[in-house]
C-alpha cells in the first residue's frame, strides 16, 4: 500500500511498480479532460469582455502551467527508485492532483456538496469514483506531508 | 507560477494606455467559489501559500467558501487582482473578480 511521508525538506512518496502504473495510467486518462473542463479552467469575470482580457493575459501561460505540473508528475511516477518531491515539486504535484480531480468530477456531474451520499459503497470503490478517491487521498497526504514543520 | 504572473505584468503597458490611473487603482475583490472536491485542507494550504495568510485567518476563509458559498479572500488594485486570481486558478481553485 503506498505511503507518503516527509523525509528532511522533502516529501518522499512510496508506492510500488503496480501502484505507479495505475497513477499513470489515470494521468494518461483524465490529462485530454481538462482541456475541456470549466472547473479546472474557471473564470475569472462575468463580464465576456473582461474575461476576453483576461484570457488573452494569462490564458496560454495558464494552459503551460497545468501541462507542466501534470508532466513533471508523470515524470517522477516514470523515473526509477524511491520518489523524493522538494517543496515545489510538491507543490506541482498538489496542483495536478487538484485540476485532475476537478476535471473527473466535472465529468461525472458531482456538482453539490454531499455527492458521496449519492453512491452506494459499491458504487465508491470501482471506477470512476475509486479513481477519484484515490487522487484525493494522494492529495491529502502530500498536504500533511508538507505541514510538518 | 512565475509565468503567470509575469503574463499579466508584460501586458499591463498596452492595457493601461486605454484606461484612467483612478479605474486601475480602484480596488477589486478575490472572491473564492465553492466546488464539491477541493480538499478543505488545501484550500486552507494555498490561501496560506498565495496570500500569506496565517493558519487562523485562511481556515476561517475556507469555512466561509464552506458554509456560505464564497468569501471575499482579497481586495486589491486590478493587475494585482488578477495576479492573485490567476494564481488561484493555477492551483484549481474556483476564483473571480468584482468591482468593490
Amino acid at each position: 500500500m503506498a505511503r507518503i511521508r516527509r523525509r528532511d525538506e522533502s516529501v518522499e512518496v512510496l508506492v510500488d511498480r503496480r501502484e505507479r502504473a495505475a497513477l499513470l495510467q489515470i494521468l494518461e486518462r483524465l490529462e485530454p479532460m481538462l482541456d475541456e473542463s470549466t472547473w479546472a479552467k474557471p473564470r475569472a469575470y462575468e463580464e465576456e469582455e473582461l474575461e476576453q482580457e483576461f484570457r488573452r493575459l494569462v490564458g496560454s501561460d495558464l494552459d503551460d502551467s497545468r501541462s507542466s505540473d501534470v508532466a513533471r508528475m508523470r515524470s517522477s511516477l516514470e523515473s526509477d527508485g524511491p520518489i523524493l518531491l522538494s517543496s515545489d515539486e510538491t507543490w506541482g504535484w498538489l496542483r495536478a492532483l487538484n485540476v485532475l480531480r476537478l476535471a473527473l468530477a466535472e465529468r461525472l456531474g458531482l456538482d453539490e456538496d454531499g455527492w458521496e451520499d449519492r453512491f452506494s459503497q459499491r458504487q465508491h470503490r470501482r471506477p470512476p469514483l475509486a479513481t477519484l478517491h484515490l487522487l484525493s487521498w494522494v492529495q491529502e497526504e502530500l498536504v500533511e506531508a508538507l505541514a510538518v514543520p | 507560477m512565475s509565468t503567470v504572473q509575469e503574463g499579466v505584468s508584460e501586458q499591463t503597458g498596452s492595457r493601461a494606455e486605454g484606461e484612467t490611473k483612478e479605474f486601475r487603482d480602484r480596488p477589486w475583490r478575490v472572491v473564492v467559489w465553492n466546488d464539491p472536491v477541493t480538499l478543505m485542507t488545501y484550500v486552507v494550504f494555498v490561501l496560506r501559500r498565495i496570500l500569506g495568510y496565517d493558519l487562523e485567518t485562511a481556515t476561517r476563509l475556507m469555512l466561509q467558501v464552506h458554509t456560505e458559498g464564497k468569501a471575499v479572500v482579497a481586495t486589491e488594485p486590478r493587475e494585482r487582482a488578477e495576479v492573485t486570481v490567476a494564481q488561484l486558478h493555477a492551483h484549481g481553485l474556483q476564483a473571480t473578480l468584482a468591482r468593490d
